[in-house]
């Protein structure tokens, strides 16, 4: 193999570029301009913790179908509806290794959605920074998370050509907690075991009240 | 190519599983030689790419008299280890000034995708096998003094914060 990217796979699917909008301004031009895919955009149900596939690893992608084309954009429908900063595959009970974010706050700012397939940290700094971390599958419990303050990540793009950049800030937290979804590691596997059990605890109490309705 | 710095102990990365090599390409073929870079400097007889902040499961390994024998190796794994054991005074860059006597099998067999991007299995025997085991810890997020009891491992932290004059 003679090529200097990492993660490159064959068989790419060489489709268009598609422009990402947050569907609630523009749900009409979002429909239309993925007429040609036959596939209805959806929000897809987030699992809740505990589950057992957010404890498993996933497999990797070994080409980018209008399948997985498909998952991204139901992904990142599913991230701006819930509202959240990034979303891993697993939560949506799919076992692939495909994460969406868009650690863009700001309400005025443009959106800044990413699709990346096959995410590998490639290096971590030594500073390390804190942020207090939650999750769409742990909802509304929060806590402080320690991880290497910037990131080089090496990933798959949706044309499938190999992409590499290094994160600082919240991405960098963020495309960190994604990738370790990856892994079957949630953010609360950094915890002590007592405040792990805690929160455990009350998603078992709060997916007992949603099956009761 | 370069000599990179090492993490200092604790540090997320040194604590968590590596990811597996999905493919030997030129990337991970410099990564080796900035690896084997590092460790000739040190000197050391390995070093695991966790190390250098790099959480991929890569290590190199050389406990030749004279260097220039480094073995690559990508996701390693033991398969066989014999039922005699052997003692070293281990350390490593990411934890200075200390050591530890570590029991540890006396000969492994080792298998791991190597340079040509081929899985081989390779038998080590004494030192080398003593450092393939310590490199292969690394990558499963595991120090050479997690083997210690824990006051052991204790002292042996707390040993080198004063020697290096830290708090």
């Amino acid at each position: 193999m003679t090529t200097a990217t990492l993660y490159r796979y064959s068989g790419a699917w060489q489709g268009p570029v598609l422009q990402w909008r947050r569907p609630r301004t523009c749900p009409f031009l979002l429909r239309h301009r993925n007429a040609h895919l036959k596939s209805v955009r959806m929000i897809r149900p987030i699992l809740i913790h505990p589950d057992p596939r957010l404890k498993k690893p996933c497999e990797p992608i070994a080409a980018i179908t209008p399948d997985i084309v498909a998952l991204a954009q139901d992904m990142l429908q599913t991230m701006y509806d819930a509202p959240g900063i990034g979303l891993a595959a697993p939560q949506v009970g799919v076992m692939k290794r495909l994460i969406v974010m868009d650690c863009e706050k700001r309400p005025e700012a443009t959106p800044q959605p990413m699709v990346l397939v096959n995410p590998v940290v490639l290096w971590a700094s030594e500073e390390l920074s804190t942020y207090e971390e939650g999750c769409l599958s742990i909802p509304d419990q929060y806590a402080d998370v320690q991880r290497p303050a910037e990131v080089r990540v090496g990933w798959t793009d949706l044309d499938g050509a190999a992409q590499e950049r290094q994160f600082d800030g919240l991405w960098a937290t963020c495309v960190q907690h994604e990738i370790d979804h990856l892994a079957g590691k949630l953010f609360i596997d950094y915890l002590g075991p007592l405040k792990r059990q805690m929160i455990t605890r009350k998603m078992e109490k709060l997916k007992r009240e949603l099956a009761r309705g | 190519m370069a000599v990179r710095r090492c993490l200092p102990w604790p540090h997320p990365v040194l604590k968590a599983p590596a990811a597996d090599v999905p493919a030997i390409t030129d990337e991970v073929r410099s990564l080796w030689a900035d690896m084997i870079d590092t460790m000739d400097a040190m000197p050391g007889y390995g070093l695991a790419a966790v190390q250098i902040g790099v959480p991929l499961r890569l290590a190199v390994v050389d406990c030749s008299e004279k260097r220039g024998q480094a073995v690559r190796m990508a996701n390693p794994v033991v398969l066989h280890a014999s039922g005699q054991f052997r003692e070293h005074d281990e350390a490593s860059p990411n934890l200075p000034l200390v050591s530890a006597v570590i029991s540890r099998p006396r000969a492994v067999t080792v298998r791991f995708l190597n340079d040509q991007g081929l899985w081989e299995d390779r038998d080590f025997v004494d030192l080398w096998a003593t450092s393939v085991q310590h490199q292969i810890d690394h990558l499963a997020g595991k120090m050479y003094f997690d083997h210690l009891s824990s006051l052991r491992r204790k002292m042996l932290i707390a040993r080198s914060e004063k020697l290096r004059g830290k708090k």
